[in-house]
């Protein structure tokens, strides 16, 4: 599908020319993004980092402790392992809690698209985009090592990294395959839950790589959207009757999200989408596409709004 | 490649696991060997119960914790470390100050000005867990002198092998040499 391009307007070029974007990509935050002003501001400021306990190896009480100890300000956040750090007394990735495993630097929307999989102890996980291992990481500690966690990376520097994160950590129920999330069947198992974190066009990272603003063009985002329809339909595959499937991006494009998620509602006629408690409802309607209503269960996370990178969550349930 | 220990391997992982005093904690859990192609290493790896049969039958690139290093005797590993120093009660071991441990972090030698205590009866040349105050491992390093030598002034008394901050610095400049390149 190809991406939609919308007509430019005076607001758009005053943004695009104010804040140094591609005009294409203004013209299109603003049929969708409530507060188009409010976000690109947002995005000019450092985001909030988070950090969330890795309750393997620390409570989050000591954890919270021990870096006050240190001058760190932190908040709570709406999860209970993850909190915001308000004024760091140096670099967060640089303590010796952080060496020692005890958390992990991660955005609370990325926490978030874990607490959907709604993980339990011994259950069979497979993460299809695993590294740099937030995500790997984060369900480890919900699954209280047990189980079955397989992680799928293809890069083999990524997998250094995820393999530093796994090991900092303290996580013995993980194995990581150099597979591409499309090759999943031929793992020949089923998973009680799936996480697909597909890669994306990043549009929701531009606070954090400014970069973004510009490098992209329209058919990036038609190239990513190809490649998610091909591994949320993997995805689906692999899920056990029952199971659950959650699909994120950092992308606000509606063709890396609801489009791809519409995709397989249309296929699927019997895969509902659960409710996530926290976000911005998901869109019923983008240009001309009208979606299933249900996609309204799905959320996004605007940085203007909830304080967090841009973020989509979906939480797609197998029937029995 | 991911396999079961052979008998002598298992007796070596043994007298390792007793030295360290872990040996009833890993009694009735996952050991597997991983040994790669080209080069002579076996690498020693902790797993959960159902990762192990995930491990030997479908041979992924990584399974599980790895807990150190099988050569002529079993080399701990930083995470090795971190569970010995959780788990035993008895193992050798070095406490250092707090600005010891910074200095630590960065790979650089103990001094014995910089150790608060040690377990008893240390030989010199003996493999160490080094812990600092709250006894967390931050390194592993080899002794230069026995018992009381280590309280020696102003010298380096453990040589630092490998420490927790390793990773992260060889990272660093891994970035930095693409940058110049």
């Amino acid at each position: 599908m190809k991406t939609f391009v919308f007509p430019n307007s005076s607001i758009s070029c005053s943004f695009a020319m104010q804040y140094g974007y591609h005009e294409w990509l203004i013209s299109r935050f603003l049929q969708f993004v409530p507060d188009v002003k409010g976000l690109i501001e947002k995005m000019e400021m450092k985001p909030t980092l988070y950090i969330r306990t890795n309750t393997l190896k620390i409570k989050t009480k000591d954890l919270k402790e021990r870096l006050v100890s240190k001058g760190f300000e932190l908040e709570h956040t709406i999860l209970d392992d993850v909190l915001a750090v308000k004024k760091e007394t140096f670099r967060t990735g640089a303590t010796i809690e952080y060496l020692l495993g005890y958390y992990y630097i991660q955005d609370l929307s990325s926490c978030l698209a874990v607490d959907a999989l709604d993980v339990r102890e011994n259950q069979t996980v497979l993460d299809m985009a695993s590294a740099p291992g937030g995500k790997t990481t984060y369900i480890s500690q919900k699954m209280k090592n047990t189980g079955i966690l397989v992680a799928l990376e293809t890069n083999a520097r990524r997998i250094r990294a995820l393999l530093f994160n796994l090991r900092r950590c303290g996580v013995i129920n993980t194995c990581i395959f150099k597979m591409d999330g499309n090759k999943a069947m031929d793992l020949n198992m089923r998973f009680d839950r799936v996480i697909l974190d597909a890669p994306c066009s990043c549009e929701g990272i531009i606070a954090k790589d400014k970069a973004r603003k510009t490098n992209h063009k329209p058919e990036d985002i038609e190239f990513c959207a190809a490649r998610q329809s091909s591994l949320i339909e993997t995805a689906i595959r692999v899920v056990k009757p029952g199971g659950l499937l959650v699909y994120s991006t950092c992308s606000f494009a509606p063709e890396e999200n609801e489009i791809i998620v519409n995709f397989i509602l249309e296929k699927l006629k019997n895969v509902e989408i659960e409710p996530i408690s926290y976000g911005s409802e998901g869109l019923t309607n983008f240009g001309v596409l009208h979606f299933n209503p249900a996609l309204k269960n799905t959320r996004r996370f605007y940085p203007h709004i909830h304080d967090t990178l841009g973020f989509y969550i979906a939480k797609l349930r197998l029937p029995n | 490649m991911y396999r079961l220990l052979t008998r002598q391997e298992l007796t070596t992982m043994k007298r390792a696991f007793n030295k360290w005093g872990v040996f009833d904690f890993f009694k009735d859990k996952s050991i597997l060997i991983k040994e790669t192609k080209n080069c002579n290493i076996r690498e020693v790896y902790f797993l959960s119960n159902e990762i192990e049969k995930i491990a030997l039958l479908e041979q992924p690139s990584y399974a599980g914790l790895m807990i150190g290093q099988l050569k002529k005797q079993f080399a701990l590993s930083i995470e090795g470390a971190d569970l010995v120093s959780k788990i035993s009660k008895q193992f050798p071991y070095v406490i250092v100050n707090e600005a010891a441990e910074k200095s630590i972090l960065y790979g650089k030698n103990v001094y014995s000005r910089s150790i608060i205590s040690t377990s008893k009866m240390i030989d010199e040349n003996e493999i160490v867990i080094i812990l600092n105050p709250k006894r967390e491992t931050i390194a592993i390093g080899k002794t230069r002198f026995a018992d009381t030598g280590l309280l020696q002034d102003d010298k380096v008394v453990v040589t630092t092998m490998i420490d927790a901050g390793l990773y992260l610095r060889n990272e660093g400049k891994i970035k930095n040499k693409k940058q110049t390149e």
